[in-house]
């Protein structure tokens, strides 16, 4: 048609990050995050004393300025995340070692079995009046809390993923002439590593948990210790401040580092369907 | 010809795993097997088999008798008798050609001479192509392709089959039965295949060992008088060489089935 070069501008094609997130709910997610905001600021609205009971999400914001603007808020974020880097990663250290250790010998593994879950049920919330007991308010307590959360689901995981190893691939190393330490190197640890990515995961996720828990009780600064310190001042905004940035940094945590590397161990080797 | 595995008295009891009553698995079971052969064990199931397959391995211990490879008393598990599973006992983590390597690379040979046995290996059993793929990418032939290669690539003295083509569909298991008999003739492997099937045994052993039902007890000895080179499945199914002495072992193990359900 001779129309044609006077035809409307050519539509970009929408991106593929675009349609990645249409097609992974991105537009229904934003519209709850939006419907939520909304309904809080109606109830803020319409509450006596808003500012000490639940400032609205635009309050919030204004009100942290000093801990947004003057680099508190990055400088307590980066306190927390180096407690449960160095926290964790000892957790990992000793608990996939121990696990593995564990897992070697039937009757050994039977026998700490129980054991390893009974301690995985207690979760560091409920072991840190003990330990502040022991230790005080101190940065040690801090991370001993955070090692405990971490290696018991870490060490039960990795038990689990070694005893479930196929005793026929066992088997087939025996027959191919492997030493007890090849069998552990080529059969062991890699068929228990999707067991050992699920129980960093869980381990890591507990202690985020237990590191806030904890710096509410002991150390200084943090976020758990913001929250805690707000509270005293009166200062909700930046108690709620805290909550939502100890939920947003979490997510990020397991959306950019922990799932990716549980994926990639799991379908890499044909674990699961893809 | 000397006798590369030979068996002598082996008796094998263990209780049993939910009732804890004694089960008498294998009674006096005397054979052996020259350099190069390939024999054939065919019973019916439960006729301990697979048991007589573990013992030998030194994945199992045996209560009596012997069991010498090559002169040696055999302990536990050794590279000197390479074992085919039933279920392909590949490592999923591993590609196909660090597979086929692995039991170099726990001999300790270097890599470029493991390299080249390897694609040796792979070039025989038909894996060219496939070198650096995972064991889930491929089919159930394949994977057991892979296996077989894995256990050649390791050169032990005899190999030990366990019923290795039970879990692949019925023309699969044509070809590969085909193809192991060309793999056997060209590595002149001494073999002890383990099956309850009766073609199979009498298509590829050179002898076939009957056992009986439990206890397992060698009961007869069959010889198959064809060549080697002239078996191929379209050729042999009107050969009397081979009909003959199938319907001999087919009679041989009905026996033990038949009495079991009177």
């Amino acid at each position: 048609m001779t129309r044609s070069s006077e035809a409307a501008p050519v539509k970009k094609p929408p991106s593929r990050q675009w349609r990645r997130f249409v097609r992974g709910g991105g537009i229904e997610l934003m519209l709850l995050i939006a419907g939520i905001l909304v309904l809080w600021s109606v109830i803020s609205e319409n509450i006596p004393n808003p500012s000490r009971y639940l400032p609205s999400p635009v309050s919030v914001v204004l009100s942290s300025y000093d801990v947004i603007w003057k680099g508190l808020l990055p400088n307590y974020i980066g306190q927390t995340l180096w407690r449960l880097v160095i926290g964790s990663a000892i957790g990992l250290l000793l608990g996939i070692p121990f696990g593995i250790a564990l897992g070697l010998n039937r009757t050994v593994s039977d026998m700490f079995y129980p054991i390893m879950n009974f301690f995985q049920s207690i979760s560091g919330i409920a072991i840190l009046p003990i330990i502040v007991v022991w230790w005080g308010n101190s940065e040690k307590t801090v991370f001993v809390v955070i090692l405990y959360t971490c290696f018991f689901p870490i060490a039960f995981n990795v038990l689990t993923g070694v005893r479930s190893t196929p005793m026929i691939l066992v088997n087939a190393l025996r027959t191919l002439g492997a030493s007890r330490l090849r069998i552990v190197k080529d059969v062991l640890i890699p068929s228990a590593m999707p067991h050992i990515a699920t129980g960093a995961r869980l381990g890591i996720g507990y202690a985020w948990r237990a590191v806030i828990a904890g710096e509410m009780l002991a150390g200084r600064r943090g976020l758990g210790w913001m929250i805690f310190t707000s509270q005293d001042a009166d200062l909700t905004a930046q108690v709620i401040l805290g909550m939502v940035m100890i939920g947003v940094i979490w997510i990020m945590i397991d959306r950019f580092a922990l799932r990716p590397i549980e994926a990639d161990t799991i379908q890499r080797w044909g674990l699961v369907q893809r | 010809m000397p006798a590369k595995l030979v068996v002598e008295g082996l008796s094998h009891h263990y209780p049993d795993e939910y009732t804890g009553e004694d089960v008498h698995a294998l009674d006096r079971v005397s054979l052996s097997v020259e350099d190069g052969e390939f024999s054939a064990v065919v019973g019916p199931s439960g006729c301990g088999k697979t048991t007589l397959l573990n013992i030998l391995a030194g994945l199992l211990p045996h209560t009596e008798g012997s069991v010498q490879v090559d002169g040696k008393e055999v302990g536990g598990p050794g590279p000197d008798r390479g074992v085919v599973f039933q279920e392909h006992a590949i490592l999923p983590w591993r590609t196909v050609a660090r597979n086929i390597g692995h039991g170099l690379e726990i001999q300790g040979v270097a890599r470029s001479e493991r390299e080249q046995r390897v694609q040796e290996f792979v070039d025989l059993v038909g894996l060219s192509g496939f070198e650096d793929r995972y064991p889930h990418e491929l089919s159930g032939g394949m994977k057991q392709r892979c296996a077989l290669a894995r256990t050649l690539c390791a050169n032990p003295v005899v190999m030990l089959m366990d019923e290795p083509f039970a879990a692949v569909d019925a023309q699969t298991r044509i070809t590969l039965q085909e193809e192991l008999n060309r793999i056997a003739i060209a590595t002149k492997k001494t073999i002890l295949f383990i099956t309850h099937n009766v073609d199979e045994a009498a298509f590829l052993g050179d002898r076939c060992f009957i056992f009986s039902r439990r206890p397992g007890k060698l009961k007869a000895t069959v010889k198959i008088n064809v060549p080697r080179e002239k078996r191929i499945w379209k050729d042999l199914l009107s050969e009397k060489a081979y009909t003959d002495p199938r319907d001999e072992i087919l009679r041989l193990v009905r026996e033990e089935v038949f009495d079991d359900e009177e």
